[in-house]
């Protein structure tokens, strides 16, 4: 069984920029979308060289100043936005789990879960 | 070669704001423009990635450049610029510090130390069996508590050559190991400090080499733990701890941060001379940690208030 969660309306994410989300309700952010250009990525926030910690130092601070790269704040990884993959940092040539975004018409934007 | 330890490590950093305030948050007090010290004068500075005064960053984009070390004396300075001439290159810079590298490439610099002496207690306990440290009526903690880090403690780094770093911290600037993990690296100090490591390195492929955290010293257990309450309740994020470590036996907290490293609170770490014996054990989780606990959201076992009564 899946279901779809709505995250967020596409407003709420600044363009570049990037938000967590608590989908499961496990306290914690366990995805997050990164709006760049327009277009909407998402990951799970679970950095791939250890595979269990995420991602930010703070709630939302999933990217470098300039908007172009996803960056780990354990140990400094780079990853692109756009595939996920680490272009730089202790697990370079690793990725970030995708998770597909719907795009509703009204803006809103949705992931889909497995339901456990 | 009289090192004590790590007076100041120097950050070229993405987000130098985000940097300051979570220095600030952490503990450290402002200094000058670029300077956060701790109470013993030991800190970080923190500059923009592209500013020009910095040395050159590793290829990796770590963003430690420079790990400035404080030894006894001038005569100290100079043993050691003698040492590393032999086979490297040794400027001295403007404020009488010397600058050279590791043989992996990290700047080093050496200056007679900053640290000043601090008079402060350690963390006072109460225990059956042992006389009190803590007066009749002095209660031990409030809820306003916001400890300060005291000095600059250890550095954590990746290496991809932790036996060669080993060799060159002990052959050329006389560290010690006192403890190390199988297949992964030492926990050294230097000659003149007693602090179980000041530096760890551990062996990893190349394109990870840089800074793994750093940390400073705190006055005790509950100063770790308050502080990094603290650091939770301002929205930072926990990347392991709180906990207490087996090599070195101090306590630990360490969370994600902006200087693309974790930063560490720490406290009681053993004590050791030359008639230590190094140890070694396998690497991982039951062997790096006697315990380790998870911070929660205040609670308390409670229900609503009583009804009054009809």
């Amino acid at each position: 069984m899946t279901k779809r969660v709505m995250l967020c309306h596409h407003g709420d994410i600044t363009d570049p920029g990037a938000q967590g989300f608590d989908p499961q309700q496990q306290g914690k952010d366990t995805v997050f979308v990164v709006r760049q250009g327009g277009h909407y990525y998402a990951y799970a926030d679970i950095c791939p060289h250890y595979g269990d910690t995420s991602l930010p130092w703070k709630k939302d601070a999933y990217l470098d100043v300039a908007g172009e790269n996803i960056v780990c704040a354990a140990h400094g990884a780079l990853f692109n936005i756009r595939s996920g993959l680490c272009t730089s940092g202790p697990c370079q040539g690793d990725a970030l789990r995708p998770i597909p975004v719907i795009h509703e018409s009204d803006g809103s934007l949705w992931i889909t879960l497995e339901d456990e | 070669m009289n090192i004590i330890g790590p007076d100041l490590l120097i950050f070229g950093v993405d987000d130098v704001q985000a940097c300051r305030e979570f220095a600030a948050d952490y503990g450290l007090t402002s200094s000058g423009e670029h300077r956060f010290l701790s109470l013993d004068g030991t800190g970080i500075e923190i500059r923009a990635k592209d500013d020009p005064s910095l040395p050159a960053p590793l290829d990796t984009g770590s963003m430690l450049r420079k790990t400035v070390y404080g030894v006894a004396d001038q005569a100290s300075v100079d043993a050691i610029a003698s040492e590393l001439r032999k086979d490297r290159e040794v400027i001295t810079l403007d404020d009488g510090s010397i600058e050279s590298m590791d043989d992996h490439g990290f700047v080093l610099g050496f200056q007679v130390t900053v640290r000043q002496p601090i008079d402060l207690p350690a963390e006072a306990i109460n225990a059956p069996g042992a006389p009190a440290q803590r007066g009749v009526n002095e209660v031990a903690v409030t809820k306003e508590d916001s400890p300060k880090p005291r000095t600059l403690s250890h550095v954590v780094y990746f290496v991809p050559d932790a036996p060669k770093q080993e060799a060159f911290y002990r052959d050329r600037l006389g560290f010690v190991t006192t403890d190390r993990f199988t297949h992964v690296g030492p926990f050294m100090r230097p000659a003149g400090t007693q602090d179980h490591h000041t530096v760890f390195f551990i062996q990893t492929p190349p394109h990870m080499k840089g800074i793994e955290h750093f940390t400073f010293h705190m006055g005790g257990p509950t100063d770790v733990v308050t502080a990094g309450t603290n650091m939770v309740n301002k929205g930072y994020q926990s990347f392991w701890g709180p906990g207490r470590h087996i090599f070195g036996s101090n306590w630990f907290w360490y969370f994600k941060s902006p200087f693309g490293c974790n930063m560490e609170f720490d406290a009681d770490m053993d004590l050791h001379d030359d008639q230590w014996q190094a140890r070694e054990a396998m690497p991982g989780a039951d062997n790096s940690q006697v315990f380790l606990l998870q911070y929660r959201e205040k609670w308390a076992p409670m229900g609503p208030p009583p009804k009054p009564e009809a």
